[in-house]
């Protein structure tokens, strides 16, 4: 390849990139080979050990499964709310309301965790101890186990919705207005509107929403670590809290490893899979 | 004049490098500030008060502290240790695992030789032998304890009053009927916030060291392993295989059925933040094993009641004649990787030794040291009953620090542990499913590390 | 002016309102009662029923003041802005190649540079804290900045080389035409056009950056802690202080909140004209 003006521009980029990512990564792969326990000092090489003791690990199993129950229930609530939001607050003379929404967003997650469990907490919450007890509903919601999980995916849902919301909105907003004129004309009602103007013209947007809600996914750690720990007993425990105890409980680096290498497997899949999408939208929607 | 000021301020200029190359740097990280060492580091953890200045000077050394939460502050050790880059001189551990396992990993070094180096601060004859037992590893010293506590029972003496019961009970048996008493009692008066018991079940190794504690009063050992083994090498010998489904359930099952029929709804969440919070609001009437979470409650409570009508009770005895277990070192221990290891044994004997826990005695005033003198010096005698200080030193002598098995997969046992009693506890498994999960793990993970290959 | 649907019927506009206000509730609530946690006393902050009407008090705020709070805020705020700039920096003529490419390298680059956010950290932290110890670079601030590059870079790059492609490219090749080079359009063509929109991903950039928490955790200890990790070093400490957790998690939210209420509708009309088309 001949080095044009692209390469130059994309060189730096690339090799800072690569420089804090190359080694860890290929370090982790190389762990994820090794019988590394801390408390058996010697490390040596385990092939495949690792990853067949691992699929072993009901534990392992269960937080694949709450992994994955949080990831369709908070993304679809998500979803829901930011493309309901973006439609309510489309069109101009909205900057305060705007403005508002967009605020959890500027909260660290630490502190939105906080907040919430302080919120839902069953003794001496302001939800969770006073307002929902007057409701007559009986439920700890941080301390029984499905309801830990309904709380944690709001609390996740309330801090990171407004990214989300943003891009709805902008791709809301960059509609061509003469699209739902022509429509109007022909007698169509919202519904109709929203079903084969809006919809169809934001699917991009709503495959890279997707993209970003499954990177944060396999990140999300502390608004839960500091809400549940993980509880209560495994209920809350997604695989990145299951591997930070592997880490720093169990001491056991080469299986966390491995874990780490079929989480990155897994998520590459599903970012494949959205991205082949949204590229395909976009070939459609520049015809 | 102004030629001398000149001459001197040149002349310290001329010293003062000269002075910072003798003196050596020791880091140390712990969690707690304002807690931990407050008559060193001051209220925020950040100061330089003088009784630390004079260590310093005295001992051309420099002592930079960084304090973190607990979480914190264990994830960086262990980073460092891992990764050997011996940025921590100084490493905060826990007796109930840390310390464990990093001897065995070869994180950290061996403290007998140093013992008899700074007897100035530190007199290793001068301390309950109890708390250097809990860590000693095979035989080995590898840290020296900070504050520790051993087992007891904090209650609400005027809510056991109102309900018919003078003196606390002795025996397990005896305090389970008592809190049935009382929790009838309040359910007959209506009080549908305060609960009878007040214990920790978050997942994670939160409510292990409780646990373990009855587990032990119930069994009369540890119960982890055939035999009671409790070294690696017993276990190795005996071929001893993890017995939890076997005399480690009466325990458990103890542990989990008080949690959910005397605990608030919320325990199987509960961290020693929240036990210790619920009892200082007045809604616990008793907190048991780890008395001192009580104590701790009491000094940042504002309630009248909680702080007039608390009283301290031994803990009670199980079936097989011990008494409900909780024992634990807040330890700190030198860095194998450390660079300046005799000046970081120095700066650790100062922050250990009798001085430096008349002060802790002094900022916190809890009935429990490690001296025998302080317990029963002035200063401490003057706060608190003298039964309760009698009762509390009676519990370190009662002590088994060994309660648990003292093997290098301690933490990840701990762990595990006491996150099944926290599924248990929530519903989400059955005693036995939870168990029987437990034995699984604990059957692999010892064949996995070797023990029972002959 | 581009598109919003027209004029809808009277229900659909009542329905819109109550799901307007149900909304803000649900956003607003919880900031309001940390905001009031701040200004409690320990217990009063624990007391049940809560205290809606109570006597402030200025406990929190005072101990901020005293305490050795302030150094982690500037940490925070170096960090996010030294990463802004460096996203900036190294982002935007990335994007702006990879907008004016084509076909599978273009794609394959493209994906590379999002998946590197797919590894979890957890799984990572040791070799990271390792290259970050041996390069002596641990409790630096630059060290964090770049570490957190990796998050925010691919972010900046997507978000940007979405919106350069709806830079026509007809202002490209007249520019071209004059003699111009690559570089001199960029930054004299494209650039100017694009101000909503680099605004839009230095704010998002900024906030991403201040809200980090598990690498700040791991690669800073005194020196460089950054806001977020010492909130959450609050947490576990001997005496659970709501009242401070709250009134310093107020404080932080201060900076990103002047920032995003002054460029919210920046980010929108840069994320509109471009971002997902």
């Amino acid at each position: 390849m001949r080095p044009d003006w692209r390469f130059w521009f994309l060189a730096p980029m690339t090799i800072a990139l690569a420089t804090v990512v190359l080694f860890p990564t290929g370090y982790l792969f190389w762990m994820s080979t090794q019988r590394w326990v801390i408390t058996n000092p010697p490390r040596r090489f385990a092939g495949l050990d690792n990853f067949t003791r691992l699929f072993g690990r009901d534990d392992f199993w269960q937080a694949m499964s709450v992994t994955g129950l949080y990831l369709v229930l908070s993304t679809v609530l998500m979803v829901a709310l930011s493309l309901g939001l973006a439609l309510a607050l489309a069109g101009t003379g909205r900057g305060v309301l705007r403005a508002i929404v967009v605020l959890p967003m500027v909260i660290p997650p630490v502190v939105a965790g906080f907040t919430w469990r302080f919120l839902l907490n069953g003794e001496i919450g302001f939800v969770g101890a006073y307002l929902l007890p007057m409701t007559g509903l009986d439920v700890n919601l941080l301390a029984e186990p499905r309801a830990a999980l309904v709380s944690i995916v709001i609390a996740d849902v309330w801090s990171r919705f407004p990214f989300m919301f943003l891009i709805f909105l902008a791709a809301l907003q960059s509609i061509p207005r003469d699209l739902y004129e022509a429509a109007r004309m022909d007698g169509a009602n919202p519904i109709h509107e929203f079903l084969f103007i809006t919809l169809p013209m934001m699917s991009g947007a709503i495959f890279v929403a997707l993209l970003f809600r499954l990177v944060d996914t396999i990140n999300t750690f502390e608004l839960i670590y500091v809400m549940t720990k993980g509880g209560p007993g495994r209920a809350t425990q997604l695989l990145s809290l299951f591997g930070w105890d592997m880490t720093f409980q169990e001491y056991d680096f080469g299986t966390a490893a491995a874990l780490g290498v079929v989480m990155l497997v897994i998520a590459t899949i599903g970012a494949t899979l959205m991205f082949r999408r949204y590229q395909r939208s976009e070939r459609e929607m520049s015809r | 004049m102004k030629l001398s000021t000149g001459l001197f301020s040149s002349a310290m200029l001329c010293l003062a490098p000269a002075a910072a190359f003798a003196q050596t740097e020791v880091n140390i990280v712990a969690f707690a500030p304002g807690f931990a060492w407050a008559d060193l580091f001051g209220a925020t953890g950040t100061e330089k008060t003088d009784k630390l200045l004079a260590f310093e000077a005295a001992n051309d050394i420099v002592v930079n502290i960084e304090f973190a939460d607990e979480e914190t502050a264990r994830q960086k050790v262990l980073l460092d240790l891992i990764s050997g880059t011996g940025n921590y001189d100084l490493v905060m551990l826990g007796s109930d695992g840390a310390v464990q396992t990093f001897s065995y990993a070869g994180y950290l070094e061996p403290l007998d030789g140093y013992l008899a180096s700074a007897t100035d601060y530190f007199d290793p004859s001068a301390i309950y032998p109890q708390f250097l037992e809990a860590n000693r590893v095979n035989g080995q010293l590898w840290a020296l304890p900070y504050y520790s506590f051993g087992a007891g029972v904090i209650y609400r003496q005027d809510i056991f009053e109102r309900y018919g019961i003078t003196a606390f009970p002795t025996t397990t048996e005896e305090l389970e009927q008592v809190l049935q008493t009382i929790k009838d009692g309040l359910a007959a008066d209506g009080i549908t916030d305060v609960y009878p018991l007040t214990m920790r079940g978050a997942p994670g190794e939160e409510p292990s060291l409780d646990l373990t504690g009855f587990v032990y009063a119930y069994a009369g050992q540890p119960a982890w392993f055939e035999g009671g083994a409790v070294t690696p090498e017993e276990i190795r010998e005996t071929d001893a295989r993890p017995t939890f489904t076997g005399d480690f359930r009466p325990g458990f099952e103890t542990f989990v059925r008080w949690s959910q029929e005397f605990g608030p709804p919320g325990i199987a969440t509960h961290t020693w933040v929240d036990m210790m919070n619920l009892y200082g609001a007045g809604k616990a009437v008793v907190l048991l094993p780890s008395a001192i979470n009580g104590f701790a409650a009491l000094g940042g409570t504002e309630n009248e009641d909680v702080r007039n009508h608390t009283a301290f009770a031994p803990s009670p005895i199980g079936p097989s004649g011990q008494p409900i277990q909780s024992f634990w070192t807040f330890s700190v221990g030198v860095s194998a990787f450390s660079d300046n290891k005799d000046a970081a044994y120095r700066t650790l004997a100062f922050m250990t030794g009798e001085a430096a826990m008349q002060g802790f005695a002094e900022t916190i005033g809890w009935p429990y040291s490690t001296f025998p003198s302080i317990t029963n010096g002035p200063l401490l005698s003057a706060k608190w009953p003298a039964e309760t200080l009698a009762a509390v030193e009676a519990s370190y002598e009662q002590a088994n620090p060994h309660y648990f098995p003292y093997i290098p997969e301690l933490n990840a046992f701990m762990e595990q542990i006491g996150t099944a009693a926290s599924e248990a506890i929530s519903g989400t498994k059955t005693v036995e499913e939870a168990l029987a999960d437990l034995q699984g793990w604990a059957d692999e993970t010892m064949t996995a590390a070797g023990y029972y290959d002959n | 002016m581009s598109g919003v649907p027209l004029r809808h019927s009277r229900q659909l506009r009542i329905g819109r309102q109550v799901f307007l206000a149900a909304v803000v509730v649900f956003i607003v609530f919880p900031l309001v009662w940390l905001a009031l946690a701040s200004f409690k006393t320990r217990a009063g902050a624990l007391a049940m029923p809560p205290e809606l009407i109570f006597t402030p008090s200025f406990e929190a705020y005072t101990k901020i003041s005293t305490g050795g709070v302030a150094q982690a805020f500037v940490n925070s705020f170096t960090i996010a802005a030294t990463n802004v700039v460096l996203s900036l920096l190294l982002g935007v003529p990335a994007a702006y190649a990879l907008a004016r490419m084509r076909g599978k390298l273009q794609a394959h680059l493209s994906f590379w540079v999002l998946s590197i956010r797919l590894a979890p950290l957890f799984a990572v932290i040791l070799p990271l804290y390792v290259l970050v110890s041996s390069a002596g670079l641990l409790d630096t601030r630059l060290a964090l900045a770049m570490a957190h590059l990796t998050l925010t870079l691919p972010l900046a790059v997507w978000l940007l080389m979405t919106y350069f492609r709806s830079v026509p490219r007809d202002l490209d090749e007249a520019a071209m035409l004059d003699g111009a080079r690559p570089l001199q359009i960029l930054l004299m063509v494209v650039v100017p056009l694009s101000r909503p929109m680099l605004a839009a991903v230095a704010v998002i950039v900024f906030i991403f950056s201040w809200n980090e928490f598990l690498l700040a955790f791991f690669l800073t200890s005194r020196d460089a802690q950054t806001v977020p990790v010492m909130v959450a070093g609050l947490a576990g400490t001997m005496t659970f202080d709501w009242p401070l957790i709250a009134a310093i998690s107020v404080c932080s939210m201060i900076p990103a909140l002047i920032f995003v209420s002054f460029a919210q509708r920046h980010i929108v009309a840069g994320l509109a004209a471009g971002a997902v088309k």
